[in-house]
């Protein structure tokens, strides 16, 4: 239930003539993970927890270093050496104290992804890493939990939404894996702080979207956007027949 | 018929419980609000006009009818 500080604090998204009190509701009663807290997962949680939903975990093992404090808003120069899970929390529940700010310090890997991303109503993919993102999209294909993808290297980024067993996954539209030699990860590449913003954003646009049950999702399609000149373009994929993470799964297992 | 005593209640948040209450209500029945003149009485019938509510404007005493 929506109390009178609630009314508040969400007036501007519940004076949206497509928004509601219902729709604040669901958000309020959903589940959200956030794997990874860097330049994409901290406008992603900020946004998340600022909107209301009831629950927000985030995942990072990593520590903050300075070489990160231009892009990712959430940490602070006094954080430097501290886990982002526990950085990032201590800010998000100073911006709304009424959401459940889940930090886990941990890596997410082969042996505990379905463990941690069980349960939740969304999964937001903020990790910097090929491999986490296919384990990330292999699991949440395997539990049948929405996901919102993304990545961004120098100017460039993308983002797609992915409703497992009902639109193409990550693996349908990027089948092969790159090997892990061959891309750099945006921690040796150079990234542009506002590029992961703006990809970050319609991250988080597009899971209180999904969440609340509004707007058209990006759904087999992925955007892909160039920082340099802000072209945006929306390339059209669809479900691989065969895909090893969602051929076999059924759509109807979705709570998002 | 209900009542609802917006005086007070600066916008937006005065359009968000009507709205609010407008959506516990059934088609066809009455929301009767009470608004500061200014920018209440010149936003909040504007705003219920635009969601498709038939509005009867009478004074500061705004009735809106659920569409």
């Amino acid at each position: 239930m929506l109390d009178e500080a609630d009314l508040e604090r969400y007036s501007r998204q519940l004076v949206l003539p497509e928004w509601s009190g219902e729709a604040q509701e669901r958000l309020q009663r959903a589940s959200a993970m956030v794997v990874g807290l860097g330049a994409l997962g901290s406008p992603v949680a900020a946004y998340l927890v600022g909107a209301g939903v009831g629950r927000v975990g985030i995942v990072d093992s990593d520590d903050v270093e300075l070489s990160n404090l231009p892009r990712q808003p959430l940490h602070f120069t006094s954080d430097v050496s501290t886990n982002k899970a526990l950085s990032a929390s201590a800010k998000l529940a100073l911006l709304n104290p009424t959401v459940l700010v889940e930090p886990y310090p941990a890596r997410l890997g082969r042996m505990n992804a379905e463990m941690m991303l069980d349960g939740a109503d969304i999964v937001v993919d903020c990790s910097d890493s090929f491999a986490t993102r296919y384990l990330v999209n292999d699991t949440c294909c395997a539990l049948g939990i929405p996901l919102i993808e993304a990545g961004v290297l120098g100017f460039d980024g993308m983002a797609m939404t992915i409703r497992p067993g009902e639109s193409a996954c990550y693996r349908c539209a990027f089948p092969v894996e790159p090997a892990p030699e061959a891309v750099p990860s945006c921690s040796e590449a150079g990234v542009l702080g506002p590029v992961a913003g703006i990809v970050g954003s319609i991250q988080a646009l597009e899971a209180l979207k999904l969440l609340a049950g509004v707007g058209e999702p990006l759904l087999d399609r992925f955007l892909q956007i160039d920082g340099r000149t802000l072209e945006q373009t929306l390339v059209s994929t669809s479900r691989r027949p065969g895909c090893p993470a969602c051929a076999s799964v059924p759509a109807a297992t979705q709570s998002a | 018929m209900t009542l609802l005593d917006l005086t007070g209640v600066a916008c937006p948040l005065n359009w968000v419980k009507a709205k609010l209450a407008l959506e516990r209500m059934e088609p066809g029945d009455e929301l009767v609000l009470l608004l500061d003149e200014g920018e209440p009485l010149e936003s909040v019938p504007l705003s219920a006009r635009e969601d498709g509510h038939d509005v009867r404007v009478d004074g500061t005493r705004v009735t809106i009818v659920k569409r």
